[in-house]
């Protein structure tokens, strides 16, 4: 009785869901397939290829430039998710344990940048790093991108930090530990499940991130993945549609496996965040 | 208590304050100074102009095309989030069987980069060659091929089609979080007087839901309304600009046009609308706390 109630109520539920989960995957299966179609065929409106052609997967890599651009990829998302988490750790620390004068404007302020999304400040920021002879310098994009998730990551690690129990912390010092000695034993491990989220977003942020990386960025040579991807489509009479698929493919589904492995956990996360 | 930097707040907080002070506050002075100046192409500064700018701005017919249009974009994908995740989440929020499956597929755009998902579109949305064409026409649900990114009649409701789309997974973790915060003895407190499930939903469901459906609302509305790369890859604001928003207005007027004075101008309208939402955000998080 109770099973067939669940089997019915499972019908059901993916009948309502199965619209919106044909229009999630419908990208992914014309990526896919559009990736492995024969260059003859790719503007043939067919759903299938006549023969898949695995070996666009590596064309795709020498013609699309790929490497370089996977590289530059992967330093400003892992650099930039480093430095977000270093500052944001002492800072989401000191304002779920403290209070002190100005904690508020502080809160504000952090407010008030995760609302102002890169986009609105970009010409500021673009004379910024010209003033500074940064332009094209992917160690700049790491700088803005680590500020522009501080924000997040504070208020992340914030509300995960204030269900620790401080009482844990003032237990290591009665023992005679060092403040540091107490953050560093008790306090970080404790802590490592919330740091661990946080870092994820802000490296999946840093990774998908456009408007910036289209500005700063003018030279191939530093450009990163969505932006290469993008200058493969962008303004061109002829585009390589099948070696684009496959690299925004090869660009998408490694993240989109981590993804949906942690999606649990990232969701947890940010429920609690959200709730507090 | 111990005496350490590690207890000195404000050490803690120093370098991510100054940080965000550098890069977040140094160019918006910058966007400030070069608002009120008469500035050239090259970006140099000739001297105090008032609120010349401004007036450009306004005096501009594509700037109240693009607000207008800002509007229609921001309604229309916050208002289509909000109203297909309430179910989603409801749903998600039951066991039923592969909902494990379901969860990852309906979170997965989350994952993927805007620019991506939104090329991905523009090659499936292609007239002649475009799979969403030949998956139509195969269905028999159209007749001909239709030109969706040529015109903005169709271009535009498809972007809003995908905005809403990708807005999805954050809004229904939103919700799932608060669905779970609704203690079950209500649910069943509720049956015992015998109410019906749309009962249910509309006396007890909803009503606990509101906080959370009002700070989902705030946030995706700051979203949506920054949202460049969508428009940027499919169509790039065209044909003729009949499909720009204020974002992407605002990145032709600078980087394009090269009319710096105008796109700083506009930068401080847009800051100045995002610093509105920010006050109803902090209003509704209080009255949460409160609550």
């Amino acid at each position: 009785m109770r099973t067939s109630r669940l089997l019915r109520r499972s019908i059901i539920s993916w009948l309502i869901l199965s619209p919106l989960i044909i229009a999630v995957l419908f990208p992914f299966a014309v990526m896919f397939i559009t990736a492995i179609k024969p260059a003859t065929e790719v503007l043939r409106p067919t759903w299938w290829p006549s023969s898949p052609q695995w070996g666009n997967f590596i064309t795709m890599w020498n013609a699309t430039n790929f490497g370089a651009a996977l590289w530059n990829s992967i330093y400003v998302a892992v650099l930039s998710t480093v430095m977000s988490i270093l500052v944001s750790i002492p800072a989401a620390y000191a304002l779920s344990r403290f209070r002190f004068v100005g904690k508020g404007f502080v809160q504000q302020f952090l407010l008030i940048s995760q609302m102002l999304s890169p986009i609105v400040l970009v010409i500021g920021l673009f004379r910024l790093l010209v003033a500074l002879k940064l332009l094209d310098n992917l160690n700049a994009v790491v700088f803005v991108y680590a500020t522009f998730n501080i924000a997040f990551s504070v208020w992340m690690l914030q509300s995960y930090f204030s269900t620790i129990p401080k009482d844990l912390e003032e237990a290591a010092w009665m023992e005679g530990a060092t403040p540091w000695q107490a953050l560093r034993k008790v306090f970080l491990p404790l802590a490592l499940p919330a740091v661990t989220v946080t870092a994820i977003f802000s490296f999946i942020n840093a990774w998908n991130e456009f408007v910036i990386a289209l500005t700063m960025l003018r030279n191939q040579a530093s450009y990163t993945l969505p932006i290469q991807v993008f200058s493969l489509v962008a303004g061109r009479y002829t585009v390589e549609w099948h070696h684009v698929m496959a690299a925004a493919f090869v660009a998408t589904i490694p993240i989109a496996i981590v993804f949906a492995w942690l999606q649990r956990y990232l969701v947890r996360g940010l429920a609690l965040g959200a709730v507090k | 208590m111990n005496r350490s930097i590690f207890t000195n707040p404000y050490v803690l907080i120093a370098p991510a304050f100054m940080l965000a002070a550098f890069i977040i506050l140094w160019p918006l002075f910058q966007i400030g100074e070069i608002s009120i100046s008469n500035v050239n192409r090259f970006g140099q500064l000739r001297g105090f102009s008032g609120p010349e700018n401004f007036m450009a701005v306004f005096a501009d017919p594509q700037f109240l095309a693009s607000l207008w249009r800002t509007v229609i974009w921001t309604v229309g994908i916050v208002a289509g989030t909000i109203l297909v995740s309430i179910p989603v989440a409801l749903i998600l929020n039951e066991d039923f069987y592969g909902r494990g499956l379901a969860r990852v597929i309906i979170m997965l755009p989350w994952a993927v980069s805007l620019t991506m998902t939104a090329i991905v579109w523009r090659w499936a949305l292609s007239g002649e060659s475009g799979m969403l064409n030949s998956a139509l026409l195969g269905l028999g649900l159209i007749d001909q091929n239709i030109q969706w990114l040529a015109q903005a009649s169709t271009a535009f409701p498809v972007q809003i089609a995908i905005g809403i789309l990708v807005s999805i997974p954050f809004t229904t973790t939103i919700f799932l979080g608060g669905l779970s915060a609704i203690p079950d003895d209500l649910y069943e407190a509720a049956r015992l007087e015998g109410a019906n499930g749309w009962q249910i939903f509309l006396t007890i469901t909803l009503p606990l839901l509101r906080p959370f459906i009002n700070i989902a609302v705030v946030m995706n509305t700051i979203t949506v309304f920054n949202s460049f790369p969508i428009i940027w890859a499919t169509t790039q604001g065209g044909p003729a600009n009949s499909t720009d928003i204020l974002v992407t207005y605002l990145y032709k007027l600078g980087f394009n046009f090269g009319k710096l004075g105008e796109a700083s101008a506009l930068s401080l309208l847009m800051f100045a609308l995002l610093l509105f939402f920010t006050i109803i955000y902090v209003r509704l998080a209080m009255r949460g706390e409160r609550a």
